[in-house]
């Protein structure tokens, strides 16, 4: 009897001291995958956190399949991810402004203003951010900027001083006129570019059609008309080129105006990550 | 008495397989084995970097990391693939597994065509004392390395050289021998307008080349002696100037092109038809 | 060396997660071409006639390409080629359009200052300059800001 209870002993010892490790262990595979989630490997973390999901319930990991979904820009299934996210679930304000930033990044315009004034007005602790959000997006459509003050109001005084420039210039755009850079260079050769602020190409102009017509004048004073008329000719089609590109310089001055100023935007957003929280799942 | 013996080893072999603790190690390397071997990459990967988490006393450290690199190889994700190799040279216990790592680390360079990074990494080997022996496994590749810069005449040499691969050998000398000269096709049509064009068997350019080259060659110089000074400047420079400098330039097109015709036809039956070791 | 080694791990391990980015899509064994592609970029012949000026247009451009154009060298730094441009132009717009179109075009082409701030970049050698830019439609201009490369 002794005999038997020690040898029992040494089998439960060795099968505690054994390093044999189960896989397929349920919390084994959330460690997986959650080191997967912060080598930013999240393809295989979904799959991974996805296999843990079926054998038990989890409101982090769903909400961690949705954002894996979100940081590889995958915005369609991170949509529904967030989604599925109902007021029971610890991430459910979380989960709200997610789904904002993805409604954003997806263009879906009428459901991102609808979704975003609930968020806003639904004190949630993410209620500034969905304004922030709103606010910003407003610089890049066809809408009508809000008082300064009512429009500046959610933001931080370095963010103010960020956007404030792009309000005054969506209010006031630096565009050229074309016409008047037609009729300048109808006057003088090559000065409609140079308003346009195309100065290389406006002085190239102005020494063509300044050359052209000085060869067309002396070759018609030294009795040259073949020659004479054939620089007239070039003469005449450079300074129509010339009037006619002026024109089309002031509107890609203009196509770039409204470009750096979208890119702008673009981009502050981008640095900012739309305003969505941040989240320490990776210490 | 004996059915006492019988339970103290049947308990005793319990506590041992306990014991074994590699097991279940040994059974995932060997799940994730098969899968490479069915070609299933991603997976795989999947699988190695799963036992590369729990392996906590990294039994397993160099064996997955060239695995994990030889599976990103054979979907083309280069990059990756070399660091992989990298790590698992780190990790390398033997010379063997050492030398193995660099060679597939210099291959996947070779296959990425940063051919420099291949040729320090074979260098290195060769100047290695440890691997005298291998030398015919590092020439083999220097050859590659060649083949792949586009130094056929090199890798004819290394080929040759070592009694390494006839079939080789051959191919990167005739490849060379039909080669064009680009320097040659440039420096006749500096001399000759056209000539270049010929070499490259492209007559009808050549020929067009020095139609234009005469012409506007006789109108600036007869404007020159008939001290029509601002003419012969304005045709030698916008005409003559601009034919000339074009024969030089489509003269080394042409041959630069022909030989990538040359050298795509190779490589193309390289990797179709060749039946050796392949980077 | 051993210092060296660990900084180069260390290295390593960070751009390996930088670079995760590889396996966000799910991907199978692909074989990568031995073949080189050329780099210089070729000339559009093409007789087809799908339009009434094409008529008088493509003989006489395809003569000029042929003749004079692939004979005296890549001069024009600009991608569509002037001769191209004008091609283009006609074909969009109409003939009196087109060519001073051309003119202006031209006159960008004199001009050999300051075109890296101004043009973005195509292939190796030369600028992009398409003619969406210069038909006086702004529905048409797509802007693309300088020091950006397309078709690389």
């Amino acid at each position: 009897m002794k005999t038997k209870i020690f040898l029992i002993l040494i089998v439960v010892c060795s099968s505690i001291y054994s390093q044999r490790i189960d896989f397929n262990l349920p919390q084994n595979i959330k460690l997986f995958a959650d080191f997967l989630f912060c080598e930013k490997d999240y393809l295989r973390a979904i799959e991974e956190y996805g296999k843990y999901l079926e054998v038990i319930d989890n409101d982090t990991v769903k909400f961690k399949i949705a954002l894996s979904y979100s940081l590889m820009n995958d915005q369609l299934n991170a949509l529904q991810e967030f989604s599925s996210a109902n007021n029971s679930s610890t991430f459910y304000e979380q989960s709200s402004i997610e789904i904002l930033k993805s409604l954003y990044l997806l263009k879906y315009d009428s459901t991102f203003y609808v979704f975003g004034n609930d968020l806003i007005n639904s004190k949630s602790q993410f209620s500034t951010n969905a304004q922030k959000l709103l606010n910003t997006s407003i610089f890049l459509t066809e809408k009508g900027l809000p008082d300064k003050n009512i429009f500046f109001k959610p933001f931080e005084s370095e963010e103010k001083l960020f956007l404030e420039k792009f309000y005054d210039q969506k209010l006031n755009p630096p565009y050229k006129s074309e016409t008047a850079a037609g009729i300048f260079s109808a006057i003088i050769p090559g000065s409609g570019k140079i308003y346009t602020e195309d100065y290389g190409d406006g002085i190239t102009a102005f020494i063509l059609s300044g050359l052209l017509t000085y060869l067309a004048y002396t070759n018609f004073e030294h009795n040259h008309p073949t020659r004479a008329w054939i620089f007239t000719a070039l003469g005449a089609g450079f300074y129509a080129g010339n009037v006619y590109g002026s024109i089309a310089s002031a509107q890609i001055f203009n196509a770039k105006v409204n470009f750096d100023f979208e890119n702008g935007i673009r981009l502050f957003l981008e640095d900012k990550d739309y305003f969505s929280p941040t989240y320490d799942f990776c210490k | 008495m004996t059915s006492v013996n019988k339970t103290i080893v049947f308990f005793l072999l319990l506590a041992v397989m306990n014991l074994h603790p590699q097991t279940s190690l040994q059974q995932q390397f060997d799940s994730a084995i098969e899968l490479y071997n069915q070609e299933k990459y991603f997976d795989a990967i999947t699988e190695f970097k799963r036992l590369q988490f729990f392996d906590k006393e990294n039994l397993y450290s160099f064996q997955l990391n060239l695995f994990i690199g030889k599976s990103y190889k054979a979907g083309s994700k280069f990059d990756e693939a070399i660091k992989y190799f990298t790590l698992a040279e780190m990790n390398a216990a033997t010379e063997e597994d050492y030398f193995n790592s660099k060679i597939l680390s210099a291959r996947t360079n070779i296959l990425r065509r940063t051919t420099k990074q291949s040729e320090r990494i074979l260098n290195e080997l060769n100047d290695d004392s440890r691997f005298v022996s291998r030398i015919t496994v590092i020439k083999y590749w220097q050859g590659w390395n060649y083949i792949f810069s586009d130094e056929w005449d090199k890798a004819y040499e290394i080929f040759s050289e070592n009694i390494l691969d006839t079939t080789l050998a051959n191919l990167c000398k005739s490849v060379d021998e039909e080669l064009y000269s680009v320097e040659l096709a440039k420096y006749s049509s500096y001399l000759i307008p056209g000539s270049g064009q010929f070499y490259t068997g492209e007559y009808i350019s050549g020929v067009l080349s020095f139609g234009w080259n005469i012409l506007f060659g006789y109108l600036t110089i007869s404007a020159f002696i008939e001290d029509r000074m601002f003419d012969g400047i304005i045709v030698g420079n916008f005409l003559w100037l601009r034919f000339y400098s074009g024969s030089i330039q489509n003269a080394e097109k042409f041959a630069v092109q022909k030989n990538l015709e040359i050298s795509n036809k190779a490589l193309k039956y390289l990797q179709f038809q060749f039946r050796g070791e392949k980077p | 060396m051993q210092r060296k080694k660990y900084l180069l791990t260390v290295i390593l391990l960070m751009t390996v997660t930088v670079n995760s980015q590889t396996d966000w899509v799910r991907w199978e064994k692909s074989d990568v071409s031995y073949q080189i592609k050329d780099n210089y970029l070729d000339r559009e012949y093409d007789l087809s006639i799908k339009s009434a000026s094409d008529i008088i247009v493509k003989p006489v451009i395809n003569a000029y390409w042929f003749f004079i154009s692939d004979v005296d060298g890549a001069n024009c730094p600009f991608q569509p080629s002037c001769s191209s441009f004008l091609v283009q132009s006609i074909r969009e717009t109409n003939p009196f359009q087109g060519v001073v179109m051309f003119f202006d075009r031209f006159t960008r082409d004199t001009n050999v200052f300051g075109r890296d701030e101004h043009y973005p970049k195509y292939g190796k050698r030369h600028f992009y300059d398409p003619i969406t830019l210069y038909t006086l439609d702004t529905n048409k201009i797509k802007f693309i800001p300088a020091n950006t490369f397309i078709n690389e």
